[in-house]
């Protein structure tokens, strides 16, 4: 049996009919989606018998995988690597990078004065400011990850992939902290 | 539908055949039933041309009274009249107890996860009590439509957990009905607005019903409603508003709050009945009279709009800061809504329309009556569902409303499935022993936000047993955690190393067990009919010839393109397996046969599946599903 469309066991590249790369065509990507989910979704199947119902269940998991991972800049990053069979268990390691290591830190302080020291208003420009400071790197760590995965340097694109994390975390935490403000702000 | 069958787009099913289906608002206060008939979607009256039904169950000595007639007895016989028993699902004997609202009622004291009520005619579950409410729903459209539904859809307040969702299609099943989907209510709100309105965009849906308060955003496009994302608050609602106000004129009578008054629960619903009618008059005119005359509670004044107003106002306040999270979730900012649609009955409130337009910096839709709309949207998809529609391009995308996650260590909640991710979804994690010839284990699934156990909703204990004996730390484990599209958990698990499939058993924390569904089925009526035993040997004998017929069929067109001669082989034998069995007038040994044939086809059915998304993919353009630019 041809595998390039068997729907549970393509990489998540072939679902999506889109070459293996770091600068994915999202567009293409979520046409791709929008076709097989109406192809495929547990609705189409409301009224079929049990086998094709959990067929569909399955087969809709993995496209909504696969669209959550190549529409995110880590899990895509981190997929890449993983079909190339690196392993991309990176918890207990921390990076050697010391100036992106000092960034970071002097991020996190940023954030500890403004939730310590500004007035409501005052905290979220900040904090926006930071949020872009922060998307500027990743924008940058982005371009320098496809650059080593593409010349197939996997160790140096390992090396992205960790300070994306640390940035992706970086932006939830000022999310989190702008959440807590603005509610602050309403009561 | 029969097996095999894969209908093409642009090519109608079998020779075509109306089914009847029909869409069901399970609300707190109101229930109701709607359905399209000639292209037409219209909610279902009684005989008096009601067509909201009173959530309300009366159990009285000789007979159980459903809507208008029981909410006469839920002042005079509070003990026995079931009201906003929707709040009771998926919830247990300790939430019963915290909360002033079933302080009327008295619980039995037992081993099940699920409380029950003591009524005059027995004890009951708000699982039963919600079954009564969806039977007398179903009655009333099989007397419309004349004959018995092929499937209905079931709303529910999109910010339910899985616990809740599960009570709710336990309660479809008790009372008989062949549930196609559980449907959001926003969802279905977006529906019934969204083929209206036909515009492409971005919607918020500020749905507040009685006892639930729901958020969601959805980007429409060409028939695709995507959830973005959802929050809300499900023990927040028009009740909500009632109590205040409740309190107040307890306030102003000189007595103590409602919470204080549980021993008389006359007073209580008296008091918030009172509240009620003067929050609904208060939507059309500045001040209304209040006066109660009841035993131990002779009061009478006037309530202003502004007074009112300021009672509730951190009620609404309260709503709007769920937009502010839910719009966070969804990454969008209040100038991306194109439109904001209001639900439920509580959305007539004033204040609300006008704190709602202010914070979203729109004029809010109201034109669908806000009561009507859920069951309405609900309807259209099941005429969609039930296969009345083979060329509807109405696709509807979800997602689930709360993490979901798993005890580890220290009581702590590790999430393995995020909020706001479309459904369905599934992940696996890894487990082992860790202790030599450990063959069972348990993994405690939690729903919720919150980083302790403890302050998360407990869903179910999974035990997983008939793990192969190794030492310890050598079994790897591979639990799925599966969530099906009515945003059910299904788990299953496997030991990679010997490809063993583990049983998995389930202690549900608030749900009931499948013993317990299975002994209500049987003490309910349907299921102590004489002919239902000939009903569903009937039942079965037409599904299996419906099964023969489609895998024939199958057969036929792709049968040697697309499997092996052995596989060949082996569906054969089960065919034929079947085809010894269809007359012998035993439905189980009927099923077990169709059940056969199924599992062997397996694979076929998903190469068929697969072959035909290519082959589709081959004659259409990918272009066709794009995004209209706006």
């Amino acid at each position: 049996m041809s595998t390039t469309h068997d729907i549970l066991t393509a990489s998540f590249f072939e679902l999506f009919d889109v070459p293996v790369s770091y600068d994915v065509d999202l567009t293409k990507v979520q046409q791709c989606y929008r076709f097989l989910q109406s192809q495929l979704h547990p609705d189409k199947f409301a009224s079929a018998e049990a086998t094709q119902k959990r067929l569909s269940m399955q087969m809709t998991s993995r496209i909504n995988e696969a669209l959550q991972t190549l529409t995110d800049p880590v899990l895509r990053a981190a997929y890449m690597l993983e079909l190339k069979g690196v392993d991309i268990n990176l918890d207990n390691e921390t990076t050697v990078d010391a100036e992106f290591l000092m960034q970071q830190l002097e991020l996190r302080e940023s954030m500890e004065t403004i939730k310590h020291n500004q007035d409501g208003e005052g905290a979220l420009d900040k904090l926006d400011e930071l949020s872009q400071q922060v998307k500027q790197q990743v924008k940058k760590a982005m371009q320098h990850f496809s650059a080593a995965y593409s010349k197939m340097q996997l160790d140096t694109a390992r090396e992205w992939l960790r300070k994306l994390q640390f940035l992706q975390k970086a932006e939830k935490e000022i999310d989190v902290l702008s959440a807590q403000i603005e509610d602050d702000l309403m009561i | 539908m029969a097996l095999l069958h894969i209908a093409e787009p642009g090519q109608s099913s079998a020779p075509h055949q109306h089914k009847l289906a029909a869409g069901i608002d399970l609300g707190t206060t109101n229930s109701l039933v709607a359905t399209v008939r000639s292209g037409q979607v219209e909610t279902l009256p009684d005989e008096a041309d009601r067509h909201l039904l009173p959530s309300v169950v009366y159990y009285g000595k000789t007979a159980v009274l459903v809507g208008n007639p029981a909410l006469e007895y839920s002042l005079t016989d509070p003990h026995n009249t079931v009201v906003s028993v929707k709040r009771m699902m998926g919830r247990g004997l300790a939430d019963m107890q915290n909360n002033q609202q079933f302080h009327s009622y008295r619980f039995a004291q037992n081993d099940s996860a699920v409380p029950r009520i003591i009524t005059q005619a027995g004890e009951v579950s708000a699982i039963e009590v919600s079954a009564q409410i969806l039977a007398t729903l179903k009655q009333r459209a099989v007397a419309t439509l004349g004959g018995e539904l092929d499937g209905v859809v079931i709303t529910v307040p999109a910010y339910f957990d899985d616990a809740q969702r599960q009570a709710t299609k336990d309660a479809a099943k008790l009372a008989g009905l062949n549930v196609l989907r559980l449907l959001n209510e926003p969802t279905a709100a977006a529906v019934a607005y969204g083929l209206d309105a036909g515009n492409d965009g971005v919607i918020a849906v500020y749905d507040l019903g009685g006892g639930t308060f729901d958020i969601s955003i959805l980007r429409l496009n060409k028939g695709v409603f995507e959830v973005l994302a959802t929050g809300g608050d499900s023990a927040l609602g028009g009740d909500d508003f009632d109590q205040a106000i409740g309190n107040w004129i307890l306030a102003e009578a000189g007595l103590d709050k409602l919470a204080t008054h549980a021993a008389n629960p006359v007073l209580i619903r008296s008091v918030l009945q009172h509240a009620r009618r003067a929050k609904e008059s208060l939507a059309q005119q500045p001040q209304t009279d209040i006066n109660i005359e009841i035993e131990g509670l002779h009061w009478q004044g006037c309530l202003t709009r502004e007074r009112m107003q300021a009672l509730i106002l951190p009620l609404v306040k309260n709503t709007l800061l769920a937009c502010r999270r839910v719009m966070r979730d969804a990454k969008i900012t209040n100038d991306d809504i194109n439109e904001v649609i209001m639900v439920g009955g509580s959305t007539r409130t004033l204040l609300v329309r006008e704190k709602v337009g202010e914070f979203f910096a729109c004029e809010p839709l109201t034109s669908i009556d806000p009561d009507r709309v859920v069951a309405t949207g609900a309807a259209l998809q099941a005429d969609v569902l039930v296969g009345n529609k083979p060329d509807d391009s109405l696709l509807l995308l979800d997602v689930i409303p709360l993490s979901l996650g798993i005890e580890t260590m220290g009581g702590l909640a590790e999430k393995i499935i995020h909020r706001n991710t479309v459904i369905p979804v599934a992940k696996a994690q890894d487990f082992t022993t860790y202790k030599d010839g450990q063959t069972a284990m348990a993994i405690h699934v939690v729903q919720g936000e919150r980083e302790l156990v403890d302050d998360c909703r407990s869903l179910a204990r999974f035990e997983l047993r008939g793990i192969p004996p190794q030492v310890a730390g050598a079994a790897r484990i591979r639990v799925t955690f599966q969530v099906d599209a009515d945003g059910l958990l299904i788990v299953s698990a496997k030991e990679r190393n010997s490809g063993v499939e583990a049983s998995v058993d389930v202690k549900p924390s608030y749900g009931l067990t499948d013993n317990e569904i299975e002994t209500m089925l049987k003490a309910s009526m349907d299921y102590a009919r004489d002919d239902m035993l000939q009903r569903s040997l009937r039942e079965q004998q037409v599904d299996a010839r419906r099964t023969l017929e489609a895998l024939d069929a199958a057969l036929a067109k792709d049968g040697d393109e697309l499997l092996s001669a052995a596989e060949k082989d082996s569906i054969m034998q089960a065919r034929q397996y079947l085809l010894d069995n269809i007359d012998n007038n035993d439905a189980e040994s009927i099923k077990a046969a169709i059940k056969q044939l199924e599992s062997d086809c397996e694979a076929y059915v998903a190469r068929r599946m697969n072959s035909n998304i290519r082959h589709v993919m081959q004659g259409h353009s990918i272009n066709e599903y794009s995004e209209n630019k706006e």
